[in-house]
C-alpha cells in the first residue's frame, strides 16, 4: 500500500514537474525574472536544468558541476538571497517590503568544455502566495479531511487575493499622485517658461533700444 | 469472524483515510498558470518553451510594461517548427491555442529596437492536462458513510465551485495588475520626461536669449563706421 502510494506520488511529481516552462540560457548569460508581490509572501522557485549532449543530440540531466547561481534583490535593490545551486535547485524568500523582487539566474560554469555547442535547458516554477503551501504536508499536520482541507485552500486564496488588491489601492495611490505631481509640474512649467520668454523679450528690447541709442544710431 | 469484521473496518478506514490524501495530490494538477516578467534587452529575442499533450488547450497572454514604444514582436510556433501566430510591435496580445503533444515555442523579439530595453510580461494558462486521469476514481475507495457521501458530494461540488471562480478572480487580477503597472511605468517616464525637458527648454531660452543679443552688439563693436 505504501509503495503504491510511494510511486504515484512520484510520478504525479515527475509530470508536473514536466510540464514546466524552460529556456535556453547562455554560459555567461544571466536571465532575470521580475515578480511584484505584496509583503509577507513566500516564493518558491524551483529550476531543473539539463545540458545538449551533442553525440546523443539530445538534452540529458546536467553534469554534477555545473550548478547555478541564483540573486534575488529587493525592490529597494538590496540582496536577499545569493546563492549558488546544484544542477537542480529549489529556493525560497519571503517579502518583507511590497514591490518589485528581482530574481536573476546565471550559470556558474567557468569551463568552457561544459558548453561546448551549446546551450542549457533550465526549466523553472516559480510559485508565489498561496501557491507555495504544500496541502499534502499541512492536511497531515492538522489531520484534516479532505473538506476541510478544501476549505483551507479556498480560505488562503481568498486571503492572498486581498493581500494583493490592498497591495494594488497602495500601488495605485502612488501612481494618482505621480499623475497629479505631473500634470501640475507641466502645468506651472508651461506658466514659468511663457512668463520667462516675455520677461526676456522686453529685456531684449529695453537692452537693445538702449545699447542703439548709446551708439547713436536710433 | 468478529476479529476479521474489525480489521476488515479498520483497514477500510485506513484505506479511505490514505486515499484522502491521494485525491488531494491528484486534484492538484487540474489547471495550471504560470506567469513571469522579464526584461527583453535591445536587439535580442528571447524565446520560451512549454511542453504540452494532446487535446489541452494553451492560453498565452503577454503585455509590455515598460520601454520606449510600449510594443514587442512575438511569436508562438508549435513542435513541427509552424509558426502558428505572429504579432509584430504589438503592445498586448492574447491567443489561446489547442495543443498537440510536444513543446510550444514562444518568442519575444525585441531586434527592432537598438536603445529600449523592454519589460515583458506573460501568462501562460494551460487546461486540461490530465487528461488520463479520471476524476470519479477517489469513489472506488470511499467505503461506508453512504448517507453522508451524497451530502458531501453536493458540498464538495459547491467547493469546487467557488475554487475555480477564485481561480479565475486569481487570473483576472494577474492581468490587471500587469496593466496597472504599465500605465505606472508610463507616467514614471512622462513625469521624468517633462522634468527633464522643461529644464533642457529653460536652459535653451536663457542660452539663446544671451547669444541673440551678444550676436547683434557684435554686430556694432566693431571698428566700422555706422552712418549716422
Amino acid at each position: 500500500m505504501l509503495s503504491v502510494s510511494a510511486a504515484l506520488l512520484l510520478t504525479l511529481a515527475w509530470v508536473h514537474q514536466a510540464q514546466t516552462l524552460y529556456f535556453h540560457i547562455g554560459e555567461t548569460e544571466k536571465k532575470c525574472f521580475i515578480e511584484e508581490i505584496p509583503d509577507e509572501t513566500m516564493v518558491i522557485g524551483k529550476y531543473r536544468t539539463q545540458l545538449w549532449d551533442k553525440q546523443s543530440g539530445s538534452f540529458l540531466p546536467s553534469t554534477p558541476g555545473l550548478g547555478m547561481h541564483v540573486e534575488i534583490k529587493d525592490p529597494d535593490t538590496k540582496i536577499i538571497l545569493s546563492r549558488q545551486y546544484g544542477s537542480d535547485g529549489r529556493f525560497t524568500f519571503t517579502s518583507h517590503t511590497p514591490g518589485e523582487h528581482q530574481i536573476c539566474l546565471h550559470s556558474n560554469s567557468t569551463k568552457m568544455a561544459l558548453f561546448a555547442g551549446g546551450k542549457l535547458r533550465v526549466h523553472l516554477d516559480i510559485q508565489v502566495g498561496e501557491h507555495t503551501n504544500n496541502y499534502p504536508e499541512i492536511a497531515a499536520k492538522d489531520k484534516l479531511t479532505e473538506l476541510q482541507l478544501r476549505v483551507r485552500q479556498l480560505l488562503d486564496q481568498v486571503e492572498q487575493i486581498q493581500k494583493e488588491q490592498n497591495y494594488q489601492r497602495y500601488r495605485e495611490e502612488r501612481f494618482r499622485m505621480t499623475s497629479e505631481s505631473t500634470n501640475q509640474r507641466v502645468l506651472w512649467w508651461s506658466i514659468a517658461q511663457t512668463l520667462i520668454l516675455i520677461v526676456t523679450g522686453i529685456w531684449q528690447m529695453k537692452h537693445l533700444k538702449s545699447f542703439f541709442e548709446a551708439k547713436k544710431l536710433v | 469472524m468478529e476479529v476479521s469484521w474489525v480489521i476488515l473496518r479498520v483497514l477500510s478506514v485506513f484505506v479511505a483515510l490514505f486515499s484522502d490524501r491521494l485525491v488531494v495530490l491528484a486534484r492538484f494538477s487540474q489547471s495550471m498558470d504560470s506567469d513571469f516578467t522579464f526584461t527583453l534587452p535591445p536587439g535580442r529575442r528571447e524565446c520560451f518553451y512549454q511542453t504540452m499533450k494532446k487535446d489541452a488547450s494553451l492560453e498565452i497572454e503577454y503585455q509590455v510594461l515598460d520601454g520606449a514604444g510600449l510594443d514587442v514582436d512575438f511569436s508562438i510556433s508549435s513542435p513541427s517548427g509552424q509558426v502558428l501566430y505572429s504579432d509584430y510591435r504589438k503592445s498586448d496580445g492574447v491567443h489561446t491555442i489547442e495543443t498537440e503533444d510536444g513543446d510550444y515555442m514562444l518568442c519575444f523579439d525585441n531586434t527592432f529596437s537598438s536603445v529600449s530595453e523592454k519589460l515583458i510580461f506573460f501568462e501562460l494558462i494551460l487546461d486540461n492536462m490530465d487528461t488520463d486521469e479520471d476524476p470519479d476514481d477517489w469513489k472506488e475507495y470511499v467505503h461506508g458513510t453512504d448517507i453522508l457521501d451524497m451530502k458531501l458530494e453536493d458540498i464538495m461540488d459547491a467547493i469546487n465551485n467557488v475554487k475555480a471562480r477564485l481561480g479565475k478572480s486569481v487570473q483576472i487580477q494577474t492581468v490587471l495588475r500587469a496593466f496597472e503597472a504599465r500605465d505606472r511605468n508610463l507616467q514614471e517616464s512622462n513625469f521624468d520626461r517633462v522634468n527633464f525637458w522643461s529644464v533642457i527648454n529653460l536652459i535653451v531660452m536663457m542660452l539663446v536669449s544671451g547669444v541673440q543679443v551678444y550676436l547683434v552688439r557684435s554686430l556694432f563693436d566693431d571698428k566700422r563706421k555706422i552712418r549716422t
